[in-house]
């Protein structure tokens, strides 16, 4: 099974008779409800096998392939991409990572026949801050007590199971907490309270629930590896669903930025179509650019959870951020070509008011921006002092999206301090002898990203204590913020220029000219060269529409 | 019904917040509030998508119809200003009911400019009488261009029949009266349209019909739906102004309406960082509250220095209606523009401060921040959308350029604009709304002197620092205005241009309202060492940079004293109910989780 079969079983999103299409996307979401016909075709699909080792039975052994078929989904409706997808994604590698044979067995039987395993991490009053989490198991004969309150949490009424996070320690040390997992209809009844659904903004067909635990008896066999090792596996496992979810984002910009075009060319203003203003071409142009950019950062790091995992510490939540950031930011410019459009909830457009909120999580789920950069921070000084002066380049293949890639393995990943960065050496290799002044743009892009390097070093190796922790100036937030613009820009050339010329030359100019804008400073592109660049952009976005492909780097045939 | 009568705007918005927080009785605590019951009806009308009924009465009750009434035709309405802080009052309540209710003062505003006595006369009555009046622009394949209106009124019995469909419009189905655009003459031409006042009570039945609500992704419960005429035959006294004039009037009209927007962003604004400032307050991370780290306070405070920038910006404009009227054309754009969005960009990160918070409908706040995020969207598309506001300033790119190079201000009228919350402005000169600025803009064309004064005269620490470096940019700005070519169609890079020469005008606002006020608020923290002009400052010069993508400036002398404070009051105002602006007002008491 590949993306290309979900897309084919869930057809051409405008045709309003399909049970799977925008309108009845569209319906479900008013209704604050999980579309079922498209539940019933992931069923179909068996798409929860995209989540289980192939060890264990499943589809999964490359993090693209799994990522590429997500946003598949994510492109066609995210509260299915969230509700039936990510949810038990995330639970379920934590199993993979920490769980014994038994659990992974029990866990890939339950997904392979279409159930569901939330996870239940989140507590209202704590947030991404888990280590204080206050739900707690207490021994109890020779396994343990739960009690306490979980929140927020997608599916948790209806899944099957849930992986449930608990401190089992005293104090709020990284080892005071422990995950377990637990059957649904193995515990004893009143022990187990749901809570009323938690209603929202966005994502409004995704049942967000909550539990209370009180007293629950849970046998030995629930806790997922160790006592006291929840935190660890927790930030094992974000490595892996953190590089996924930049990945997903693409999705839903893809369609965004289609309901866009589409827009343009059909409607008209001023005596011309909208298309025909410059403005308007300019502005999709850049967010196919920030498109661009996101697929080849996540792309890279997906890749690098196979090919440089003792990097993923850095690299999953550089990639969370920084593409989150881009996905809203290109929301809002293209809310501001659609005008009205963008505002109405039925009519042609409507997808786009819908997708618009539904990406409005990307600032706080799984992680929020502010506590990736505070998991950056620390790493910083010694990446400054270490690895990139030592400049040791990733391997071509890091860079050689959809080339072939040895199976996952996440007992590679680890939530320590990696020695190398892989990518950054690859900046250096291409920078190398690069000047400002450089007759070819790419060589000034890499002259400027290597500068931007060099101050950043600079400034990371000049941290103090303080700066590392929750409690660092808006100056240290600021350079790891530029670390992950650096990081993306020499993906982003890597992808480009070490496995061959597939890739449009205008669409690299482009994604640079967006990755060096979020780094600050004069432009490397003249306004001239700016101005051809989005006009080339632009003509080749509204071909790869008029041809039903995707705008990522894939340009895969779709449906519609 | 007779306006409430108040000595001063201040006194005249505490008495329409009570009259807002009483419309759903006393909360649980028995204490009306933002927390109260006046709150959780907020959420519900939203969430039912129903028309926010009971506030709007509420506000017909207070009196505030009288306010969109000239004084001549028996009204209240003869300061901006004060109807600025009366719909920033609404708007941080529930922006909902302000576009609801504002949208009588955006219809009648042609009505004041170009119709006869009588039209005047019968449109007072109705208004002061609470009916609303909707203003019917759009059309469904023409939003922004008027020109290409396709609804026509051609001449019969000596009349006029009304044919085409005006669509998506505020109020299109409930209002009794609409001031109609429509096409009398050539197609695309700027004498081509005409407007009309429109009765619908006498309208032959048959000959009109109401299109659905439309639901929309904010202002769920607003009227936003559209009228079709088929043969609406029309008296000839239903024309406003003469036939030809539609397009000038209500480019005109506009100048009035966009500029009063602002106040809706300021409210929206206003309410989001309370919300925000107070949970910022109470959310412990790591054992400490957030309030007490540099990066959230960081945040507090920049959201906190833009509301400030915005406000200066729409109250300034507000009362430049009356004193710079003649550079209306060019202050309204720039004011629509820019403060909704600042706010925009303050909702944003204000976001990320509350987190699961911001998107949630029914856990902090009876979910307010999410729904003020969604309703706000709407701020920077209605009455004349951001792009098309740009546009707007880019015609009058020479015109700036000149001014600016021979430092042309209005003085009088410029002190006259800039003394926010002093003596009242002296009356609209309606005729002196042109549709070109003639001086150009006298709030940045008098930065140059502003920042040479600041340099020699006492000043706060950094503040002329800052001011010297707005101006630079302020010059740099101009090169590039000068650059661009005329064109029907401008680049891109004549919006991006346009977008900073509105953070220069929000700079010079702040500056100027700063510095005529400084005696007058002197004690209040904010105005405390000029904390909140520095912070406005600092923010918008670092927005400049980034827009026209040059170096990040360098701190001035005391920046990195001014989050911590800022951070800190604005947390402790959402708590007290102080102001949490510079020219604010208190916010009566109630809580808010």
């Amino acid at each position: 099974m590949t993306a290309a079969a979900l897309d084919a079983l869930l057809g051409d999103a405008l045709d309003d008779h399909n049970p799977v299409g925008h309108a009845a996307v569209l319906a479900a979401d008013e209704r604050q409800e999980m579309l079922a016909e498209g539940e019933r075709a992931l069923d179909t699909y068996g798409l929860n096998a995209e989540f289980v080792p192939v060890a264990h039975g499943g589809r999964l052994e490359r993090a693209d392939r799994l990522a590429e078929v997500l946003r598949t989904l994510w492109r066609r409706d995210p509260c299915l991409g969230l509700g039936y997808g990510f949810s038990s994604l995330i639970a379920s590698v934590n199993i993979w990572t920490a769980g014994d044979e038994e659990q992974r067995r029990r866990a890939a039987d339950l997904l392979l026949a279409n159930g569901r395993i939330a996870v239940a991490f989140h507590e209202l009053a704590h947030g991404n801050d888990f280590a204080h989490a206050e739900f707690a198991a207490r021994p109890h004969a020779d396994g343990w007590l739960l009690s306490g309150r979980k929140e927020v949490v997608a599916n948790v009424r209806r899944a099957e199971a849930m992986v449930v996070f608990a401190r089992t320690g005293a104090g709020a040390g990284s080892r005071g907490h422990s995950q377990f997992l637990l059957l649904r209809d193995g515990l004893p009844a009143g022990a187990l309270r749901d809570l009323p659904r938690f209603h929202s903004s966005g994502m409004r067909g995704v049942q967000l629930g909550g539990v209370e635990f009180t007293d629950c008896p849970v046998p030995p066999g629930a806790l997922i590896g160790s006592p006291g090792q929840g935190i660890e596996v927790a930030l094992r496992s974000y490595q892996t669903t953190r590089s996924v979810g930049p990945a997903v984002y693409v999705g839903p910009l893809d369609t965004a930025l289609r309901l866009v075009i589409r827009c343009s060319l059909d409607r008209r203003l001023y005596g011309g179509a909208v298309a025909d203003l410059p403005y308007v071409r300019a502005a999709i142009a850049r967010a196919w650019a920030d498109l661009l950019a996101m697929d080849a950062f996540s792309g890279v790091v997906l890749r690098a959870l196979h090919l440089e995992p003792e990097a993923m510490a850095v690299y999953a939540p550089a990639a969370k951020y920084l593409t989150a950031r881009i996905l809203l930011d290109a929301f809002d410019d293209l809310r501001a070509v659609l005008g009205a459009r963008s505002y109405l909830r039925r009519g042609p457009y409507a997808m786009f008011q819908k997708l618009a909120r539904d990406v409005a999580p990307a600032t706080f789920s799984h992680v929020s921006l502010a506590a990736a950069l505070v998991t950056l921070l620390p790493q910083l000084p010694r990446l400054a002092r270490r690895a990139w002066p030592d400049g040791r380049a990733a391997a071509p293949a890091l860079f050689d999206l959809g080339g072939d890639l040895p199976a996952l393995s996440l007992d590679r990943l680890s939530p320590g301090m990696p020695r190398h960065d892989g990518v950054i050496g690859t900046l250096l290799k291409i920078a190398d002898g690069a000047r400002a002044d450089d007759s070819d743009p790419v060589r000034r892009f890499a002259a400027r990203c290597r500068d931007e390097l060099e101050a950043l070093r600079k400034g990371c190796a000049a941290l103090g204590p303080e700066d590392l922790t929750i409690d660092a100036s808006p100056a240290a937030f600021a350079l790891a913020d530029r670390y992950t613009a650096v990081l993306a820009a020499a993906s982003v050339l890597g992808v480009w220029q070490e496995c061959g010329t597939r890739y449009p030359a205008a669409a690299l100019l482009g994604v640079l000219d967006r990755l060096t804008g979020r780094m600050g400073g004069p432009p490397v592109l003249t306004p001239a060269e700016r101005a051809d660049v989005e006009r080339r952009l632009f003509d080749l976005a509204v071909e790869r529409c008029l041809d039903s492909r995707l705008l990522d780097l894939s340009a895969r045939r779709v449906p519609s | 019904m007779t306006a409430a009568v108040f000595g001063t705007g201040r006194a005249l918005a505490a008495a329409l917040d009570a009259a807002l927080l009483e419309a759903a009785g006393p909360g649980p605590d028995g204490a009306p509030g933002p927390g109260g019951a006046a709150g959780r009806l907020s959420a519900e009308l939203d969430a039912a998508e129903e028309f926010p009924a009971p506030f709007v009465a509420r506000l017909d009750a207070f009196g505030l119809p009288a306010y969109y009434v000239p004084a001549e035709w028996g009204g209240a309405g003869a300061d901006h200003e004060i109807l600025a802080r009366l719909w920033r009052t609404v708007a941080r309540h529930d922006l909902s009911t302000m576009v609801a209710h504002g949208k009588t003062y955006l219809g009648a505003a042609s009505v004041w400019l170009a119709g006869d006595a009588g039209q005047a006369r019968t449109t007072a009555d109705a208004v002061l009488a609470g009916h609303p009046v909707a203003w019917a622009l759009s059309e469904p394949d023409h939003g922004a261009d008027l020109l290409d209106g396709e609804l026509t009124a051609t001449v019969q019995d000596g009349g006029y029949r009304l044919d085409g469909v005006k669509w998506p419009v505020n109020n299109a189905t409930r209002a009794p009266y609409l001031t109609v655009l429509a096409r009398t003459g050539a197609a695309g031409g700027a004498r081509g349209h005409s407007l009309f006042l429109v009765d619908r009570a006498a309208l032959a039945p048959g000959t009109w019909r109401a299109l659905p609500k439309e639901p929309t992704h904010g202002i769920r419960g607003v009227d936003i739906s559209g009228i079709a005429f088929e043969g609406a035959a029309l008296p000839s006294g239903a024309l406003l102004g003469g036939e030809g004039t539609g397009i000038e009037t209500v480019l005109r009209a506009l100048q009035l309406t966009r500029t009063m927007c602002a106040a809706l962003s300021l409210g929206a604004g206003e309410h989001a960082l309370r919300i925000a400032a107070a949970f910022t307050a109470e959310r412990i991370i790591q054992r400490r509250p957030l309030l007490e780290r540099a990066h959230p306070r960081a945040s507090l405070g920049r959201c906190a220095a833009l509301l400030a920038a915005s406000e200066a910006a729409a109250l300034v404009g507000s009362r430049s209606i009356h004193s710079l009227t003649g550079e209306m054309s060019v202050v309204s754009a720039l004011v629509k523009s820019v403060a909704p969005e600042l706010t925009d960009t303050v909702l944003g990160e204000l976001a990320e401060l509350l987190g699961a918070r911001s998107f949630l409908t029914g856990v902090y706040a009876d979910g307010a921040f999410q729904k003020i995020w969604r309703d706000h969207r709407i701020v920077s598309v209605f009455d004349g959308s951001t792009p098309v506001n740009r546009a707007a300033l880019v015609q009058q790119f020479p015109r700036l350029v000149r001014g600016y190079a021979a430092g042309s201000v209005d003085a009088a009228g410029l002190a006259e604009a800039v003394a926010v919350g002093g003596a009242p402005p002296g009356p609209l000169d309606r005729d002196a709304l042109t549709l070109l600025s003639r001086r150009g803009c006298s709030v940045v064309q008098s930065l140059p002197a502003l920042a040479r004064s600041l340099a020699t005269g006492p000043a706060p620490e950094g503040l002329a620092e800052h001011a010297a470096a707005l101006e630079a940019t302020t010059a740099a700005v101009h090169d590039l205005m000068a650059a661009v070519a005329p064109a029907a169609r401008p680049p891109m890079a004549a919006y991006e241009i346009a977008a900073a020469y509105e953070l220069c005008y929000a700079g010079a606002a702040c500056l100027h309202a700063w510095s005529a006020g400084r005696h007058r608020h002197q004690g209040e923290p904010l105005w405390q060492d000029g904390l909140w002009v520095r912070a406005a400052l600092r923010a918008l010069r670092a927005s400049l940079a980034a827009g026209l993508r040059t170096a990040p400036p360098d701190p001035a002398p005391g920046d990195d004293r001014i989050d911590e404070p800022l951070a800190r009051y604005v947390a402790q105002a959402a708590r007290t109910g102080a102001p949490v602006t510079p020219f604010g007002a208190p916010m009566p008491q109630g809580g808010h989780s």
